[in-house]
């Protein structure tokens, strides 16, 4: 059984994060324009303040920012790079936002179970195959990459956004896999 | 830093990334928050460029690692051979290849040698930062080099 899962998942820090009753304001504002203000996740993003004020709009422009590459596209895509890099609490986030998008379990599901080779939709396996090929191997990429893209009809712009929603999570993972560990619930523990 | 889009001098122009003015902004801004900040904390200059010229390296991006080297020679080197550069140097590793493999000693190896809260975030986002823009910069020299209207 696979060790990815469409449950909801915690998170817990290996240091102690910010406490909001003595962060200053400058980690005060930073944590407000998180996603979520009180998670230990952003609280401990928030001792190094001036970087997580840069990170969380960067974030929030590449997967919610308007037109271009669908949302659940982008949701997929950094499903893909968290198998990949091993990181069960961010997979679990973002798997959760593709099946309230899609109402598509069954494609989490397959690609958790079965592997990144599973059958999907055509735009879909573009998709997945661009994603893992662009985290496992970014030196490697030649224009022959976008061909499968391009036969789907993507667009430069919903390119330029998968590459980044790619990157980002490149970027996502790391952080929560290094500085604390994903925690899972009770049945599934 | 009066630079507005460094990425863009290691993909050449991509149209659709003007379209995403924000993703250039706070890109740009995360490096500079990063690599220069205004108060470095117990991370040297010096030694946040040489960790994002790690980065660079180890993740097969010849380009970056060439920006990263030279913002470090700017700065003057740094020995990296001090135990708390090892340490450094193994996080680095780690976080760049195998995070995955990564545990709650690796942080207490960190506090060992001296590092802060606020030093160790700052070198795990330097780390993640670069493997962002190391895959951003992948994937829009492409579109750069084969790009359609």
């Amino acid at each position: 059984m696979s060790r990815f899962t469409l449950e909801a998942v915690d998170w817990s820090a290996w240091m102690p994060p910010v406490d909001p009753a003595t962060a200053t304001p400058a980690q005060r504002a930073a944590l407000d324009g998180s996603p979520q203000a009180n998670s230990e996740y952003f609280r401990t993003l928030a001792h190094d303040v001036d970087s997580l004020a840069e990170r969380s709009p960067l974030f929030h422009a590449v997967m919610f920012v308007p037109r271009g590459l669908r949302r659940a596209e982008r949701e997929l895509a950094t499903v893909v790079v968290s198998i990949i890099n091993g990181c069960v609490y961010c997979s679990s986030v973002h798997a959760r936002r593709f099946v309230e998008l899609t109402k598509q379990p069954e494609i989490i599901q397959a690609l958790y179970d079965q592997g990144l080779d599973t059958p999907l939709p055509p735009r879909l396996r573009a998709v997945v195959d661009y994603a893992a090929k662009l985290t496992r191997s970014p030196a490697d990429m030649t224009i022959d990459d976008l061909k499968p893209l391009r036969a789907v009809g993507m667009t430069d712009l919903e390119i330029h956004d998968l590459t980044n929603a790619v990157a980002m999570f490149a970027n996502a993972n790391r952080l929560m896999q290094t500085l604390g560990e994903p925690v899972l619930p009770p049945a599934a523990a | 830093m009066t630079q507005t889009d460094l990425l863009a001098e290691f993909t050449g122009p991509v149209p659709a990334r003007s379209e995403r003015p924000q993703i250039m902004r706070h890109s740009q801004g995360s490096h500079d928050a990063l690599l220069s900040p205004a108060d470095p904390g117990g991370l040297t200059r010096a030694e946040r460029a040489w960790i994002a010229q790690r980065v660079a390296t180890l993740s097969g991006h010849p380009g970056l690692a060439a920006h990263y080297q030279a913002l470090l020679d700017q700065r003057g080197a740094i020995g990296a051979s001090s135990p708390r550069d090892a340490a450094i140097a193994e996080h680095v590793t780690r976080v760049t290849t195998a995070p995955g493999t990564a545990t709650r000693a690796h942080i207490q190896a960190l506090r060992d040698r001296g590092l802060s809260e606020r030093d160790i975030v700052a070198l795990t986002q330097i780390v993640a930062f670069v493997s962002y823009q190391v895959r951003a910069a992948a994937g829009l020299a492409l579109l750069a080099k084969d790009p359609r209207p």
